[in-house]
């Protein structure tokens, strides 16, 4: 047990005050809040800058511990989100511990919210810089712990960004599990026909990246693959992965059952005898696949998985498949766990069911169709073959309508109030392929704003503009279909004209809004990652650590963050891959002191605590011929749920002990009086 | 032989007129006015189209319900409450089941005639049907051709309402009394004759 001190020393403490430019002084008196603080028991000395933050501000500080031998530091400024390491550095450039620094933020939760206010906004400035001098007086000297990094790391998501990440980790020499809950590797990317502005094939950049991933000899490549728990903390995280029964072995585990030149080559013999259909996931339902299966000839692993749910076990692929002896149609599910240091959450993103928007008529008109199965459907590897043709009468349609914002920047509470980023731009995509491939037919893009913001992205705009696509800037009110001819009608209107537009087209095209998948929520959970209102995976900061989360070591790549294209998603994953081998490269992190203590004399080692304890972090433990409470500190988070619960008072929580915590609640509502 | 120019024809000064919009014009009470009568946040518009493209009166008509959000968000007051496109509405609500900001373009509508009837700015047939709802309890009195109609059709001549229990009458007189409907009607239409 760390050794818990006692201030025995009169406390002096500084306080400084923070203009931040007007973001503070344009609404509280800066001068007002500095004079108060020297009315205050315990201060020293108080003073002002225009910008605390910066070095001669920084400065000010490390001076007065100096002059003054202070004993704490209060700087009344920004959110300690923002600048508290900053002012810890300070205050250890000065010779006292960092952790006798404490924040009054008095721009988020005051200046900013009541700028209108000066007056009261001042008080409460007042109030705050009171309450933090009042926990500075009480503050301790902690020390961060440091806590060796496994060299091991694991990326869950094998899309194009999980993949990246995996990549860039495996080269900067790092052994690196890639967790893939599908059969194969690729992500939606790979269900993609090009991509935008360049019009690559799609397939034809991101197949060497799956190969590339399958050959690195630091990436252990985990497909049909999900996460089913996960203990510990930075540096050592334990996770438990469920192999899902694929009913197939690879040649590597043939060999090691001893089985000479068996295993799946990928030859595909079984699936020539599986009589089962059903429809294939990849191509969206469009296509027939049997119950032993591969998406697409490109898929990495290039194995066959068994669909246990639909497989009726006749046998006849394992007869098929001969003595390579590959399939096990009794093959269990197999948990397996793995220690890795850092984890890259890369969980991507799925199409929102755009039927709830019922006025579009999606799956209740043959020719609605979304943009992800107009993507398959103009794939030459797709399900025509590449020929674009209308669902009711396998005809080639003359006239597309393209819906924009299709459930995205709504908030009528069915859609999603958030802006889907890249549906503009695969949606000029789209045009560009009609124009190109099917001579004389028109594509009308229904758009509200063509949001074209990337690099080479408006080019592409005036380009597809150029080649004859027509746009009609209105949103779609509803779509209404000839139950004859089964044409559409797109009712909208073209509001530069101030015009109603009744539109007769032979299909159309919904931009559907996208949302997190499936899976987010509980993955998340498992790693304790936050998530926005609508679900996104929620980064640490949203500009300066836009990778990380606030859970240490977990950090995010590509959509699961918010909606991103593919340039986006791989520039983050590089991202979050470099931060995630910083840990794992220094081989130690430093964890912030704020863990739980027990004081031992207190305890009375009924252990009604350790249940308490959402992270499993006490333990009841033999002392000295006693039972007492045992802090595993590296993985206490400091929720203080135990301290609050100790019947006897034996927890103390460090830098948010209950001494500190009185003297500020004392300091509010007695102006300091005790 | 090509017409001279003259520039003192009226229809060709009107034409000319200066059709800027000037900040001047307007009025920014009249947002507040509207979205405190209309209960929506008539300002949230994003000028999408969906109302229009919503609208049954729009393809029928020069109502574009848009514009009026829009000159509801610019305040543009005597515009709005002059135009007689404002009484084409037919408040179905199409407009306020679809807008994508969950806005409800309808009860502005709705806010801007309150307004305009304040300043006795109303269509003469509105104001007729109010004489009518008050006599009758009805805006559309029933008739013999539609009496005949539904005799024809196994239904009794008069359909349960005032028209079949005229005792009810009085009391929606009552109410109109208590808002002075009728007599604000009966005066702006004195008024115009």
């Amino acid at each position: 047990m760390a050794e818990i001190k006692k201030n025995e020393e009169q406390p002096k403490i500084g306080v400084f005050v923070c203009h931040c430019g007007t973001n503070i002084a344009g609404s509280v008196n800066i001068q007002d809040v500095m004079e108060y603080a020297k009315t205050l028991p315990n201060v020293v000395v108080s003073d002002e800058y225009q910008y605390m933050c910066s070095t001669p501000g920084q400065g000010k500080i490390a001076d007065a511990i100096k002059e003054h031998n202070l004993t704490g530091i209060v700087v009344a400024a920004c959110s300690p989100r923002l600048h508290e390491p900053t002012f810890r550095n300070a205050t250890k450039a000065g010779g006292l511990n960092p952790f006798r620094f404490e924040m009054a933020n008095i721009r988020e939760q005051n200046s900013w919210v009541h700028m209108h206010q000066p007056e009261e906004a001042t008080e409460k400035a007042k109030d705050a810089v009171r309450i933090a001098v009042a926990k500075a007086s009480k503050l301790e000297d902690l020390f961060p712990k440091s806590v060796p990094v496994e060299k091991t790391a694991m990326v869950v998501g094998g899309g194009v960004g999980g993949m990246q990440a995996a990549l860039d980790l495996a080269d900067a020499g790092i052994k690196t599990y890639l967790v893939e809950k599908t059969p194969t590797i690729g992500g939606r990317m790979s269900q993609l026909d090009k991509t935008f502005p360049t019009l690559d094939c799609s397939q034809c950049i991101l197949t060497p990246k799956m190969v590339d991933v399958f050959r690195n000899e630091n990436i252990e490549l985990l497909t049909y693959t999900e996460v089913e728990e996960v203990q510990g903390y930075i540096g050592n995280f334990d996770v438990t992965l469920r192999k899902k029964a694929r009913g197939v072995i690879t040649p590597a585990e043939a060999e090691a059952k001893g089985i000479v030149g068996g295993g799946c080559t990928g030859c595909g013999d079984c699936v020539a005898v599986c009589p089962v259909i059903k429809p294939n996931d990849f191509e969206l339902g469009m296509a027939p696949r049997k119950a032993i299966y591969v998406y697409h000839p490109q898929v990495v692993p290039l194995i066959y998985t068994v669909d246990f749910d639909s497989c009726v076990k006749c046998g006849l692929c394992v007869e098929a498949c001969g003595t390579k002896k590959a399939i096990d149609l009794e093959m269990e599910d197999e948990l397996i766990t793995v220690k890795v240091g850092t984890v890259v959450l890369a969980l991507g993103y799925e199409i929102f069911p755009i039927e709830k928007k019922f006025e579009w008529g999606y799956k209740n008109f043959d020719n609605v169709i979304t943009s992800l199965e107009f993507e398959r459907l103009i794939c030459a590897s797709g399900p025509t073959g590449g020929k674009l043709i209308r669902p009711s009468d396998g005809e080639k349609p003359k006239k597309i309508a393209f819906v924009l914002c299709a459930g995205s920047r709504d908030n009528t509470g069915v859609g999603k109030p958030y802006c889907s980023r890249f549906c503009c731009m695969y949606s000029l995509k789209h045009a560009h392929q009609i124009i190109e491939k099917m001579p004389g037919a028109i594509p009308y893009i229904f758009y509200m704003d063509i949001r074209s913001f990337g690099k080479m992205y408006e080019e592409f705009y005036y380009r597809i503009q150029d080649e004859g696509a027509k746009f009609i800037r209105g949103r779609v009110a509803n779509i209404t279909e000839d139950p004859e001819s089964k044409n559409l009608y797109v009712h909208a209107e073209d509001t530069l004209l101030g015009r109603p537009v009744d539109l007769e087209v032979d299909m159309v095209v919904l931009a559907a809004a996208i949302q997190p998948t499936a899976e987010t929520e509980k993955t998340r959970r498992l790693f304790g990652v936050s998530c926005s209102q609508d679900g996104w995976l929620l980064e640490a900061h949203p500009k300066l650590n836009p990778c990380g989360t606030t859970t240490a070591g977990v950090y995010l790549a590509g959509a699961c963050q918010g909606p991103k294209d593919i340039p986006d998603t791989v520039a983050q994953a590089e991202g979050a891959a470099s931060a995630a081998s910083i840990p794992i490269h220094k081989g130690e992190v430093e964890l912030e002191p704020y863990f739980a203590q027990c004081i031992e004399d207190k305890c009375a080692g009924c252990g009604l605590c350790v249940p308490q304890c959402p992270y499993s972090a006490l333990a009841l433990v033999e002392k000295d011929g006693r039972t007492v409470m045992q802090v595993t500190e590296a993985k206490c988070k400091g929720c203080g749920t135990c301290g609050g619960f100790c019947p006897g008072g034996a927890i103390w929580m460090q830098h948010f002990a209950t001494p500190q915590i009185v003297a500020q609640i004392d300091a509010f509502l007695l102006g300091g009086e005790q | 032989m090509a017409r001279a120019k003259n520039y003192l024809d009226q229809k060709l000064a009107e034409k000319l007129r200066d059709r800027k919009y000037y900040t001047t014009d307007s009025n920014p009470e009249f947002l507040k006015e509207v979205e405190k009568i209309g209960q929506t946040p008539a300002h949230m518009c994003y000028q999408c189209g969906t109302c229009t493209g919503s609208c049954p009166s729009a393809p029928r008509s020069s109502y574009r319900i848009r514009l009026f959000m829009r000159k509801a968000v610019l305040g543009l007051e005597e515009e709005a409450l002059t135009d007689p496109d404002l009484w084409l509405c037919t408040t179905c609500y199409s407009c306020t089941d679809r807008c994508p900001r969950d806005i409800a373009p309808t009860d502005v509508i709705m806010a801007m005639r309150n307004l305009a009837f304040r300043k006795d700015i109303v269509p003469r047939n509105f104001l007729q049907t109010v004489q009518l709802i008050y006599k009758s309890g009805h805006g559309v009195p029933n008739n013999d051709v539609n009496r005949a109609a539904r005799v024809k059709l196994g239904l009794e001549a008069e359909p349960e309402t005032t028209h079949k229990y005229p005792e009810y009458i009085p009391g929606i007189q009552k109410i109109l009394d208590h808002y002075k409907l009728k007599d604000e009607a009966d005066r702006i239409l004195a008024k115009g004759e």
